[in-house]
């Protein structure tokens, strides 16, 4: 399966090993430009180290992955990261930490100021801005990491179960919000979690992660409607397909659970 | 859908503000209340002893004696000379000390070599007792000022330099990863993150000193000088003129209490994200 010209990703038998220990095998992925994508699967199956590879932090073993055509081999401004620990600079305001992306890149520019301002207000923290990390909540600590990644204007936004450390109503208000952001801007979005639901509501397709090596199972498209509403949780359509997943993976996360806590 | 994610969203700044004051400062109120009460009853206790129990003037003064005996010295400027012979040992030591182990320790944690070639002395250094070497500094620098502070700039020096290096050897490594995503260089890395998360371990390592360099004025001073704050201890000493001894130690205790309440108030101004 050649990648497609216009593919804003391509990835071909991309290959990850730690020493003696095969952490991703063979993936092949297209991704086209505006594309929605969840990555699911049991833990150790490799979902995060994928995301890194794509981000820069991590290099391949064997295989290849392009980005507009172009081959990655270091982090870069087009790819904006968001982690599952907020990774905050806690001596920094929340304009200061949203920010920092631009401050690497160059010079900061009165424009760049007010984006950042603008860019805040969308991620719903207007009046927030001379917070420190401390005093914000952990939703709210998730949208100055969102707000962040997003302040380079990137092309592809990479993220790491960002709302797995949040309870269940935050994590629904996140993933409606993040929609929102996601239907202005039509960024591509790599989305790991381990919450097939989650998966499910957010993407317009799910990757199915196999463990031990890690490989590509399965990658099943999501046909709901958007905009996607909390309601579209209870269709009998919803409910089947992340049944469909779980099924996929119950085996590999009975024996992931068996042999780790994570 | 908007109407209802905008719903979620509008929450008020001030909201999430930390704990209301008042009640914070009651929580402080109280716990000086049980200081001061049991400072005030251990005077009590000790005025008492020194009076009716210990009633022997060579072996304990009571603390009605010891702050006449201040209130004496400090009259006649002897004291005020003292004072000023101790603070300048210790702030000359104590600057030098500080500037020169951050600065090492800025060596250590760029260069391996450096700090391959800096460890055994250190680890030497420190565990030795090097107030021992008080005697031999006076030998090469004179009875004056400045054996006193080679002496304060030995025992400061390595607390600093240890914090130093390893506030910045102990950067989070999630922090740098946020960083290396956006392409930040070595130095961005450095400036940005490391540096910023080393600080509270360089002023930890600054309050260490405190108490060390003040130790260091005394018993230098104690092996031999002209004036100064253990000059005046070892004099009342030779003299068994207990409330002038008392009067030495309570200045000092004085005044280490108050460098590092200051140091504490520092702290929470320059690195108050620690507080918690």
């Amino acid at each position: 399966m050649a990648p497609a010209l216009a593919a804003k990703l391509a990835v071909s038998q991309l290959s990850k090993s730690f020493g003696d220990l095969e952490v991703l095998r063979g993936i092949n992925l297209t991704v086209e430009r505006g594309e929605f994508i969840a990555v699911v699967g049991p833990s150790g199956c490799g979902k995060t180290t994928f995301l890194r590879i794509i981000a820069g932090l991590e290099r391949e073993t064997a295989g290849e992955v392009l980005l507009d055509g172009r081959p990655v081999r270091k982090p870069g401004l087009d790819r904006g990261f968001v982690f599952q620990n907020d990774n905050l600079l806690p001596w920094r305001t929340v304009f200061a930490n949203a920010i920092i992306g631009r401050e690497i890149a160059g010079a900061i520019s009165a424009a760049d100021r007010n984006s950042i301002m603008e860019l805040l207000k969308l991620v719903g923290l207007q009046g927030f801005e001379h917070y420190h990390p401390r005093q914000l909540s952990g939703g709210m600590r998730q949208r100055v990491n969102l707000a962040r990644a997003l302040a380079i204007d990137p092309e592809i936004l990479l993220m790491d179960e960002p709302f797995a450390a949040l309870d269940a109503q935050t994590r629904e208000i996140m993933q409606t919000e993040l929609l929102r952001i996601w239907e202005r801007g039509q960024k591509t979005v790599l989305f790991v979690t381990h919450q097939i639901d989650e998966a499910v509501f957010l993407s317009d397709r799910v990757l199915v992660f196999a463990r031990r090596p890690g490989r590509l199972q399965a990658d099943i498209k999501v046909d709901l409607p958007r905009p996607r509403t909390l309601v579209m949780k209870r269709t009998n359509e919803f409910v089947g397909l992340v049944d469909r997943i779980w099924r996929m993976i119950e085996d590999d996360v009975r024996t992931a659970a068996l042999f780790e806590n994570a | 859908m908007s109407a209802a994610t905008e719903n979620a969203n509008t929450m008020a700044p001030g909201t999430n503000t930390p704990a209301s004051s008042g009640l914070r400062h009651n929580v402080y109120r109280s716990k000086y209340v049980v200081a001061a009460a049991s400072v005030i009853g251990g005077l009590l206790v000790w005025e008492i002893v020194s009076r009716f129990f210990i009633a022997n003037a060579l072996f304990l003064a009571a603390p009605s004696q010891v702050a006449m005996a201040i209130y004496r010295l400090a009259a006649t400027g002897e004291l005020g000379q003292h004072i000023v012979i101790s603070a300048a040992e210790f702030a000359l030591g104590y600057v030098i000390a500080s500037v020169l182990g951050v600065a090492l320790g800025l060596g250590m944690a760029a260069s391996g070599v450096v700090k391959e070639a800096m460890q055994p002395w250190i680890s030497g250094l420190y565990a030795t007792p090097t107030i021992a070497l008080a005697p031999l500094f006076i030998l090469w620098l004179g009875i004056g000022i400045w054996s006193k502070v080679l002496v304060v700039v030995f025992l400061v020096l390595f607390p600093v330099t240890i914090n130093t290096e390893a506030g910045l050897r102990t950067t989070s490594d999630r922090l740098i990863d946020m960083l290396r995503s956006f392409g930040a260089n070595q130095r961005q890395i450095f400036v940005k993150v490391s540096l910023p998360s080393a600080v509270p371990f360089i002023l930890a390592g600054l309050k260490i000193g405190i108490g060390r360099g003040l130790i260091g004025v005394v018993v230098a001073e104690l092996f031999g000088s002209r004036a100064g704050l253990g000059r005046l201890i070892s004099q009342s000493a030779d003299a068994f003129n207990m409330p002038e001894l008392f009067a030495g130690v309570v200045v000092l205790a004085f005044a280490g209490i108050v460098m590092t309440a200051g140091f504490s108030w520092l702290e929470k101004q320059l690195v108050p994200w620690t507080r918690d």
